[in-house]
């Protein structure tokens, strides 16, 4: 389970997260949508312990793996990659094949990482995650790079391994309809606070602030 | 008398290159994980120390000499050690010289790419001692670049070594000291034989050096 309550982040006078209250439970899929400069990336931060905050309270319990925005290929080929990534155990070269051909990158595991394009260096980004079994994922737009082909791999390998580790995930994504396929629960986030939350149906039938109405708009306009 | 190779100018090269070597490799194990150290924390008194080793990065040779001399002479707080006119002092003094370089080239580095490095390793849950091999391994053709900085400065320094390893012949005389002895001597001939060493393993070095960039890039 990770809870946060009374979570802010301020830069100098300006307070660009401030969340009263979050929970998310294992196995439930949360995502955060908002417009660019909301706070979902820094919330994301904050959670994964790779940016401090101002105040607050964050609860957390089990292994925690989180992928960033930006995509950095280690300086090796793909599978290095994934196995540089893995954590030690018999298994690692097995579940490192296994990861390759969920996300499709087989074809090119011996491949330099450094030759890959952006869709699939993110999905070499997720892999590197997915290999090893967490408790809760935080990812921070995991397709934001890819592909039609590419998001569709990107989210079955997480569904799948969420299916596999019974795990929680928390993610941020810019795509109303890939926030409706992978979500329990939607969190609009706007000027860094909660502006409403709910399940993907209960948004879609009912949105109450002005961001959720024109996030149901342009998931309309794009369906 | 290069092709005779000189017994006397074989001992100077292997002083040379001895000291040379341990300069460089002591200079970059402390060096490095210092400059990872100030490239990857933020820490209050950062800014002053990053002066100071500006300040250390422009020290005159003959200078950091002096204090090491001040500092193992007979009478000094490590007179008793003995060291003054060995090649130990000598490396000593190199790497008075070269480790705030080492410092500065490796923060240069690293800052470049190590937050981003930084972020994805904690999103793993890499410990610290993976975070810093992951960081290093990823720049290792910037950071070889440093290595040949520092053994670069090494091989080309006079004033340090020869305030405090006396240019004794047959210990701790090395090619730029005795350069400098030959000239004054009138002995064209050594001094030259001496130079041209001095420039082949200079050349030798930079075509490394150029090589490693050259592969960075890619």
């Amino acid at each position: 389970m990770i809870e946060i309550k009374k979570l802010t982040k301020k830069y100098g006078d300006r307070t660009v997260l401030n969340i009263e209250s979050l929970r998310v439970e294992k196995g439930e899929t949360v995502v955060i949508v908002g417009p660019n400069g909301s706070g979902k990336s820094t919330l994301l931060k904050i959670l994964s312990g790779t940016l401090t905050k101002t105040s607050g309270e964050i609860i957390s319990h089990g292994d925690i793996y989180y992928l960033p925005q930006q995509c950095i290929p280690f300086r090796k080929t793909v599978r290095k990659n994934i196995l540089f990534s893995v954590k030690n155990d018999s298994e690692r070269i097995k579940r490192t094949d296994e990861i390759l051909s969920l996300l499709s990158l087989s074809d090119f595991a011996d491949r330099s990482a450094a030759g890959l394009s952006g869709g699939e260096c993110q999905r070499l980004a997720l892999g590197r995650v997915l290999v090893n079994d967490g408790d809760f994922l935080f990812l921070d737009e995991p397709s934001s790079a890819a592909d039609i082909e590419g998001t569709e791999i990107i989210e079955k390998a997480i569904t799948e391994y969420k299916r596999r580790t019974g795990c929680g995930i928390l993610m941020t994504t810019h795509s109303p309809g890939q926030a409706k396929r992978l979500a329990d629960r939607i969190i609009i986030l706007h000027n860094g606070e909660i502006a409403e939350e709910g399940s993907p149906d209960e948004l879609l039938a009912s949105p109450k602030s002005l961001w959720g109405k024109r996030f149901i708009d342009f998931w309309k306009f794009v369906k | 008398m290069l092709m005779n190779m000189d017994r006397e100018l074989l001992q100077i090269i292997g002083v040379t290159l001895r000291m040379s070597f341990f300069s460089t490799l002591i200079s970059c194990l402390v060096g490095m994980p210092l400059g990872v150290v100030m490239a990857k924390s933020t820490f209050k008194g950062k800014r002053t120390i990053r002066k100071i080793i500006g300040t250390f990065m422009g020290l005159p040779p003959v200078v950091a000499g002096l204090i090491v001399y001040l500092l193992f002479t007979r009478y000094g707080p490590f007179g008793s050690l003995g060291l003054l006119f060995t090649v130990e002092i000598m490396v000593i003094a190199q790497c008075m010289l070269i480790i705030p370089v080492v410092i500065n080239l490796t923060e240069s580095i690293l800052s470049v790419n190590v937050k981003g490095l930084t972020e994805t390793a904690k999103g793993l849950n890499f410990s610290k001692s993976k975070t810093a091999f992951l960081l290093l391994t990823e720049n290792r053709f910037s950071l070889m670049s440093v290595v040949l900085t520092a053994f670069g400065r090494s091989i080309a320094e006079v004033g340090a070594v020869s305030l405090v390893g006396g240019n004794i012949q047959w210990k701790t005389r090395v090619m730029t000291t005795a350069i400098m002895l030959e000239t004054n001597k009138g002995n064209f001939t050594f001094a030259l034989a001496l130079g041209i060493v001095l420039l082949l393993i200079s050349l030798a070095v930079n075509i490394l050096a150029s090589v490693m960039t050259k592969e960075d890039i890619k």
